[in-house]
Parts: C-alpha cells; sequence; structure tokens
C-alpha cells in the first residue's frame, strides 16, 4: 500500500489517533520522545515514554539533544572477566524502536552524526542503532537563540521517517520512507484538503518570521572565510570570557566525540569498559600520557571548535557540523553566543582583517 | 582491520571490542619493559612499520602505542612501554603469561614504497626510537631493496637508551650506520655528548635526492631536525615525522587527534613534512609542568 506511493506522500491525523497510534507504538517497544522534566516544569527532555499522553509535540529546544537515542552520554561498551584468556562480552543497549518529536534542526544533526560515523571505518554502534528505529519529525516554533534557516536546514526532513506540521485539523503528517509508512499503516488517518496544506504552509511561513539573528554569510563559506586568516584578536576575547566548561560540546546536537575508561567490579576481577561524550574545550582533550597537551591554550580550544564545526568537518563530510539549534549559546554560562561571534568572524574575514 | 578472529558478539560489537592477545615475555628495565604479545588465535597481527595498536589493560584503560617490531620478523609483535599514565604503569607491571586486549593496527606506516631503493634515515629523539624500531627491522630484513641505512639516536641519558642489544648491534655498522648521542652524559660515557642535530648536521653526508628521512620524537624535536634536514638540502615532501597524539577509537571518531583538517589516528601518524605546512597544531604542544 505506502510502498506503492511515490514519497513523500501525506496524510492527516487528528490528535486524539496520534495518542492512539502512539500508545500502539509503544506496545511493540520503547518510545523516546520530548516530554516535560519533572524538575523543571516548561522544560522538556527526550525521554522514554511512560504513557502515551506524556508526549509532548509543541516544545522550544531540549536541553540534551535526540543524539541520546543512539550514542547515549554513558554507556557500557563491553563487559571484562579475568581469566585465561579473558572473557568478553560485548554490551549494547536497545536503541527506542521509535524516536519522536525531532525537530529539523536536530533531523539535520542526525545527518550529520550519520555523515561522520559512517565514513569508513564505521562506528558500527551507531550504524545499528540507528538502523533499528523509526524517526518521527515535528516542526517548531523558534525562539531567540535559534538560526536554523541560516544554516538552511529549517526545513530539513533528512533522516526522518515521518514527519508532522500542526494544522487545524491536527497533524499534516509526511511520508518519507516505506518503514514510515509501516509504521503509519497501524494509524486512523484522513486524506489531506488543500486547507490542511495550507494551513502547514502558513505554519511554516511563521515560523520563518520568528528568527531574530542571521549568519551574516552562506554557510557554505565559512570555511574559507576562517582559513583566511588567524582571527587570533577575536579567539583571545572569546577565551577571554570562556570557562572552557564543555556545556556548548554537552548540548550539541551535532558534537560526536567521546572517551573510554574502564571501571572495575569490587571484586577486582570483573569490570567493564564505558564510553562517555567528551568535550574538547576541556583542559585535557588532547593531552597525551607524556604530559604535552595540545591545545593547552583556551584560545586554541576556542578556535578548535569553530575551526571543527564550519572548517574541519565541513570540508569532510560536505556540511557544517552546526545545525543553529543554539543551544550552545543558551547553555553558554559566559553567554557566548555563537551565531553573534561567527557572524564577528564573517565582519573581520570581509574587511580582511583576519591577519595572518 | 581484519574482522576476523576470536570475538565474541555479532559485527556490531566489534568497532570497540578488543582481542585478547597474550604476553609471551616482558623485558624490563628501569625506564621501559619491552612485551612480547602473541593475538589468541596465533595469527599475524598484519601490521606495517610505524602503524599502532589501541592496548587494553583490562580494568585500567585503552591507550594507543606503536608496534616496535617489523611484520618480517615473527606473527609475535613487541611494544616498548613507558610507565607514565595509568595504562602504561599497569602493562609495565603486568606479568608474562597475562593478557591484555588489541584493536588494530591503525594508521598510516613509514612509506617504505617510497623509500624503496632509496637511502633510509631514521631520527629518533627519545622515545620516538620504538616506532623507528620497526622501520630499522624492515629495511635491515629487506636489505637489497634499500640504499643506505643511517640512524641519528639522541637519548637524554645513558640509561635511558632504549633498546640496547639492538643499539649495540646497529652500532657494528655491517649493513647500516648509527649514530648514538646523549644529552647529558655520566662518568661512564665515552660516547658523543650534545643534542641530536649536532650529529645529525656535522656527520651524516647524504644525497638529498636519493634520501628518504622519518623523524620521530618530542614534539619540540621536530622543528629543529626539520631545519637541519632542510639545511642539508632536503625536500619537505621526502622528509616524515610521526606525531604522537591522544587516540581513544583509533578510527577518526572519538576526535581526540584532530590535527587541523586531519586525523592523525587515520591520516597519520606518518605524515609527509610538506603536508603538515600551514597546520597551525601540528607540532605545537604546551610541554609538561
Amino acid at each position: 500500500m505506502m510502498r506503492a506511493r511515490s514519497l513523500p506522500s501525506y496524510c492527516v491525523m487528528s490528535p486524539e489517533d496520534l495518542l492512539d497510534w502512539t500508545a500502539g507504538i509503544m506496545e511493540s517497544g520503547p518510545v523516546m520522545g520530548p516530554v516535560e522534566r519533572p524538575d523543571q516544569p516548561g522544560f522538556h527532555a527526550f525521554d522514554l515514554l511512560r504513557r502515551p499522553e506524556d508526549l509532548v509535540l509543541r516544545y522550544t529546544t531540549t536541553t540534551m539533544p535526540p543524539k541520546k537515542a543512539f550514542f547515549p552520554p554513558t554507556e557500557t561498551v563491553f563487559r571484562f572477566t579475568a581469566g585465561n584468556p579473558p572473557g568478553l562480552t560485548p554490551v549494547r543497549e536497545e536503541p527506542p524502536r521509535v524516536l519522536m518529536g525531532v525537530h529539523p534542526c536536530d533531523l539535520s544533526a542526525l545527518d550529520a552524526l550519520d555523515r561522520a560515523y559512517s565514513f569508513p571505518p564505521p562506528d558500527r554502534r551507531w550504524l545499528y542503532n540507528r538502523s533499528r528505529s523509526i524517526i518521527l519529525g515535528v516542526d517548531c516554533v523558534p525562539d531567540e537563540y535559534c538560526f536554523c534557516d541560516s544554516l538552511g536546514v529549517s526545513q530539513a526532513r533528512r533522516p526522518c521517517d515521518l514527519f508532522l506540521t500542526e494544522i487545524e485539523r491536527g497533524y499534516l503528517v509526511e511520508t518519507h520512507t516505506p518503514a514510515g509508512g509501516d509504521l503509519l499503516s497501524g494509524a486512523r488517518t484522513s486524506d489531506p484538503r488543500g486547507q490542511d496544506f495550507l494551513d502547514a504552509e502558513d505554519r511554516r511561513r511563521q515560523k520563518n518570521l520568528g528568527f531574530r539573528g542571521r549568519l551574516e554569510a552562506d554557510p557554505d563559506r565559512l570555511a574559507d572565510f576562517l582559513e583566511s586568516g588567524s582571527f587570533r584578536e577575536i579567539w583571545e576575547e572569546i577565551a577571554a570570557r570562556c570557562y572552557s566548561c564543555g556545556s556548548c560540546n554537552t548540548t550539541c546536537p551535532a558534537c560526536f566525540c567521546f572517551t573510554m575508561d574502564d571501571v572495575f567490579d569490587w571484586d577486582l576481577q570483573s569490570g567493564e569498559r564505558r564510553r562517555a561524550w567528551d568535550a574538547c574545550q576541556l583542559l585535557d582533550f588532547a593531552a597525551v600520557a607524556g604530559g604535552h597537551r595540545f591545545r593547552g591554550e583556551r584560545w586554541q580550544r576556542v578556535r578548535h571548535r569553530w575551526h571543527r564545526k564550519f572548517l574541519y568537518l565541513h570540508r569532510r563530510f560536505g556540511r557544517p557540523f552546526c545545525t543553529g539549534c543554539g543551544r550552545c549559546s543558551r547553555a553558554c554560562t559566559a553567554d557566548i553566543n555563537i551565531l553573534d561571534e561567527t557572524n564577528r568572524i564573517i565582519a573581520a574575514a570581509a574587511k580582511g582583517g583576519g591577519r595572518a | 582491520m581484519p574482522e576476523t578472529g576470536q570475538r565474541a558478539g555479532s559485527p556490531a560489537d566489534w568497532t570497540y571490542l578488543p582481542e585478547p592477545a597474550r604476553i609471551v615475555s616482558i623485558r624490563r628495565d628501569a625506564v621501559d619493559a619491552v612485551i612480547e604479545l602473541e593475538l589468541a588465535d596465533r595469527r599475524s597481527l598484519g601490521h606495517k612499520p610505524g602503524q599502532f595498536v589501541q592496548v587494553s589493560m583490562f580494568g585500567y584503560g585503552e591507550i594507543p602505542i606503536s608496534v616496535c617490531s617489523s611484520p618480517t620478523r615473527t606473527d609475535r609483535f613487541k611494544l616498548c612501554v613507558r610507565p607514565v599514565g595509568r595504562v602504561s604503569n599497569a602493562l609495565y607491571h603486568a606479568a608474562e603469561g597475562g593478557w591484555v586486549g588489541i584493536r588494530g593496527p591503525f594508521g598510516r606506516g613509514f612509506p617504505v614504497r617510497t623509500m624503496r631503493n632509496r637511502d633510509v634515515l631514521a631520527v629518533a629523539g627519545g622515545f620516538g626510537l620504538a616506532p623507528l624500531r620497526s622501520l630499522i627491522q624492515y629495511v635491515r630484513d629487506n636489505r637489497e631493496g634499500y640504499g643506505r641505512l643511517i640512524v641519528v639516536y639522541g637519548a637524554r641519558n645513558p640509561s635511558m637508551i632504549l633498546f640496547r642489544d639492538d643499539v649495540e648491534t646497529w652500532g657494528r655498522g655491517e649493513d647500516m650506520e648509527m649514530l648514538l648521542t646523549v644529552d647529558e652524559a655520566d662518568e661512564s660515557w665515552t660516547g658523543r655528548t650534545g643534542v641530536l642535530t649536532e650529529p645529525l648536521e656535522k656527520e651524516v653526508e647524504l644525497i638529498p635526492r636519493s634520501t628518504v628521512a622519518a623523524v620521530v620524537g618530542p614534539p619540540v624535536m621536530f622543528r629543529f631536525a626539520a631545519a637541519s634536514l632542510l639545511e642539508k638540502g632536503m625536500n619537505r615532501r621526502r622528509i616524515f615525522f610521526s606525531l604522537e597524539r591522544r587516540f581513544e577509537c583509533g578510527i577518526g571518531k572519538c576526535g581526540h587527534c584532530q590535527l587541523n583538517g586531519v586525523y592523525v589516528c587515520q591520516d597519520g601518524p606518518v605524515f609527509r613534512y610538506s603536508d603538515l605546512e600551514g597546520f597551525s597544531e601540528a607540532v605545537e604542544a604546551r610541554a609538561p609542568e
């Protein structure tokens, strides 16, 4: 049925039918989506749904990005037991069957991570987890930190399977993949009418009016700008405010650095290897055992973050590793705003002021 | 990396799951230990000179170590360990018959093809001799394929000379030239004293067009060694550096070894000097305090 149709295809679902459908999906496996944080009412976090009605589809950006569905902040990679040879047991937690309520910026970030982690040799844990999940995107309303339109991803759909836009009658549902179509086959839907598309178009227009800041250049030109000079004064000025806390890294949906550590069990005979998110802004991120610190100066780490997002990874994977979600700016305790600082670089580059 | 051997789980688990390897022998001296390893299934590691492996000491963690033996020798391989961190300390004190975990080999090694039929100059500062030993052995085991083999090795003091037996053999100069120096001599020392750029500048005569240099040492050494080699008329394209960085994955994912636009673990650790030009972070480092 769905497979035969050309994609994307469209249908309409009422809020009540969405609730029933979600309940049905939850019976077949764990579902992750934005829920209100019990510790911070009014704020939302991606978490496993306990009840279908906990799913919140109208929310501002979560503090932590949804990449954790496939790449948890900390996870056990394998367990070991002393022996001859030692016993090694791989450990993998099953990802959610469905990841719901992902904004376009975060979809775009998952696309970024797909590129980085599938680049040979691939991170097979990521590939496996991604292949096990279906992603349902949802459109959003920007706040004062958002600038995803400047990065051209405000209408991003890849890599979602289904995408919802809120309309008068409920939701306009776009089906982007056969897997999404299969999941949708268990739902009560109706055919879309002309007015439904007009509603959705109106939503998009409103969204586009909601962005307060703009990147002052085409994001694809940032790599060249960053290479056009040293911008040392700007990096040092940002570094003078930065605490090197790494919050910008931790909250970034397109950051993917990690560290590995072992933990012994109490018996000192067995234990596990754990992987955890890491942050390039931390002092020892590039330190080696002999004591040498590469990027030991704070301004070097600040520069590294910009270079990695807009230069290194862009050149390597064909796109910037920033989606304009604004999480780093929201999280920054020193109020360092990625959009403002990037615009400073652009202005300095335009004046030829990077200086070698 | 070869996805065979004695591995548990499914392919989805293999990226970060090591293979067990047995410690066949361990030779410890005051500053380093040389550990001989054999994979659990006795397969050969399949490495090239200059490549590294990720070594697990279960319960302590995983670190990158360059293989210091040549693949031309046996199916076993050797690692030289200096106890400077948590994992390397545990490795240094490991017992014969004990087990470690191995992932790899990873990275690009020394350009043994480019070196073919040319003179090979190996410049080793301190611990840099460990990775270069695999190259030196490799060239000596394929002696007819290469021109002169010149090794310039600078140790901090006589007690910190690595691979003493090898250095002695190499010094007899039957099929190679060996120039050994120490930064600080002691009473027993009768050899050269001074930094390695001194013998490199004064004693090494090379034909720049037919020489390929491999340089490994602490960050501060690269600039001086490179300056000496350029002074001798060598082309940047024929000078290779092996860089040390923090690696947590070995496959260009963890982000720790990013050096400007490249991943040292995948694109290196051995780089052409000319490819590092314009890389602000290549040899820029804050030295240990």
